[in-house]
């Protein structure tokens, strides 16, 4: 029996496992991103018009998902969502193994649900950094309004949305570890397994530790380089 | 060409327009002058609706449109035919200087690109600013952005330009410029609606100069009727106020 405090082969092992559960956790994070961006910016446009129901809905959902710890969306939306479902599929006689289902479509649900709460409020704000004269001018040159975001709003308005953008995103991965409580095979999950075999708890902690580590910060790193991309015609102004 | 009848605007309980009528002639320059408050702006963001009127018609050319329930279509038709010059330059912050004024050629007006640059550069060079192309309007002091502005306009071509007091947030050794190439449009015989406080620019260039209070016109007439003879003793009294010493004078 080994009696030292590190198992360092065990260490370097299970670094490799948790590292194959990066696929299942970047897929999510995209795929949530994906859902997320056009929900939040579309519900923090009805915000800022005030858009009279909808305006109402989001705040309710924005407090809703603020207002509850992640986790527990995880457990309510993992066990309601398939009592809904088997009760409609019951009455249409569908043929459905609702209970079999990968976890991965429920992830994709609960993560694109929760992310999107946080985006309404960082494209909220980033909207407002946006002067109405910029809009105005646009349609004063004969742009629509769709033409006006895509080209003037958008562009601008994501250069203030960057560093929060950012932390969201950052977040959303952080927040996949979650997943292991639906069995969903990401990293966590995936090291806690090897760990479980010879208890090798800490070193398989110190590998999930490493890998959301090295992840965020090449996150964080990408998030740089676009932010001064997009930000370029400010930047000229003091070079 | 341009007819604006019965305009009314209120905002919340606060009237700012009574029912506002107005005739431009192709090739005027039009001064509307008045105290602050008084529905200038308003008037020139309702016949662009950036404002919606309460209540009003505006006929351009062969155009006819009710300013408050004319369709997305109709609003999209008058904005083809006008320009407007704002206040606080409003450039597209994040284009060039060319890219400001080909963006309404290219997207709205679906003029072919490299067309619409040439005409971009035209208007640049037009009101002084040929070494200015690439700048980004951060990197253009005031007066320069609002030439940008003007050549944005101008580019388009359109029936008339509105002009929303457009020196008025510049610092004062910059206005000269822009004034002067304001001269320079109006002699080429573009059709301008101005809003200002520039009395010297109302003298030299208008051909009919308005003034209005508290949501009226209450008087128009040439440069001549309205700073050397006027009849309202509103416009005496404002007259007064804005040209100290100069007007006394002249009674």
């Amino acid at each position: 029996m080994d009696s030292s405090l590190i198992n360092v082969e065990f260490l370097i092992d299970t670094f490799f496992v948790a590292l194959s559960g990066v696929p299942i956790a970047l897929l999510v994070t995209v795929v949530a991103l994906a859902i997320a961006l056009p929900i939040g910016f579309f519900l923090a446009l009805t915000r800022i018009n005030e858009i009279p129901v909808l305006n109402g809905f989001t705040k309710v959902y924005v407090s809703f998902v603020r207002g509850t710890p992640i986790i527990i969306q995880i457990f309510v939306l993992y066990s309601i969502l398939p009592l809904i479902l088997s009760r409609i599929f019951e009455q249409y006689n569908i043929d459905f193994p609702i209970y079999d289902v990968n976890p991965l479509w429920y992830a994709f649900i609960i993560f694109s649900f929760n992310t999107g709460a946080t985006l309404v409020e960082v494209f909220r704000s980033a909207l407002k950094t946006v002067s109405a004269g910029q809009l105005e001018a646009a349609y004063s040159v004969g742009l629509s309004t769709a033409q006006a975001y895509r080209r003037i709003v958008i562009p601008q308005m994501l250069v203030s949305a960057m560093p929060n953008l950012c932390t969201a995103t950052i977040n959303l991965i952080k927040a996949t570890s979650l997943g292991y409580a639906i069995s969903l095979q990401e990293i966590t999950l995936k090291a806690k397994v090897a760990a479980n075999v010879g208890y090798n708890y800490l070193e398989a902690y110190i590998d999930i530790f490493i890998v959301y580590l090295i992840l965020c910060i090449t996150v964080e790193y990408l998030f740089k380089v676009a932010e001064k991309r997009l930000s370029r015609y400010k930047a000229l102004a003091t070079a | 060409m341009l007819e604006i009848r019965d305009v009314h605007k209120s905002f919340g309980k606060n009237e700012i327009l009574k029912g506002v009528d107005l005739t431009v002639d192709k090739g005027d320059v039009v001064v509307i002058l008045g105290p602050s408050g008084s529905g200038k702006t308003t008037l020139l963001r309702c016949i662009n609706f950036l404002e919606r009127a309460d209540k009003g018609t505006a006929t351009f050319g062969d155009l006819n449109v009710d300013l408050h329930s004319a369709s997305k279509k109709e609003v999209l038709a008058v904005r083809k035919k006008s320009a407007f010059v704002f206040q606080n330059y409003n450039l597209f912050n994040n284009k060039t200087a060319i890219e400001n004024v080909a963006e309404g050629l290219i997207i709205g007006r679906k003029v072919p690109k490299e067309e619409a640059y040439k005409i971009s550069r035209d208007a640049l060079d037009k009101v002084g600013l040929s070494n200015k192309y690439d700048s980004y309007p951060s990197q253009l002091s005031g007066g320069q952005q609002q030439r940008v502005g003007i050549a944005r306009a101008v580019a388009l071509n359109p029936d008339v330009i509105l002009f929303d007091e457009p020196t008025s947030a510049l610092d004062p050794e910059l206005v000269g410029e822009v004034l002067e190439v304001m001269k320079d449009i109006a002699r080429e015989g573009t059709t301008m609606i101005v809003v200002t406080h520039e009395m010297g620019f109302a003298k030299d260039v208008a051909k009919k100069v308005i003034f209005m209070d508290g949501g009226n016109i209450i008087e128009e007439g040439t440069p001549h009727e309205i700073f050397v003879t006027p009849k309202e003793e509103r416009t005496r009294r404002f007259l007064r106020r804005v040209l100290p010493g100069e007007y006394d004078f002249e009674i």
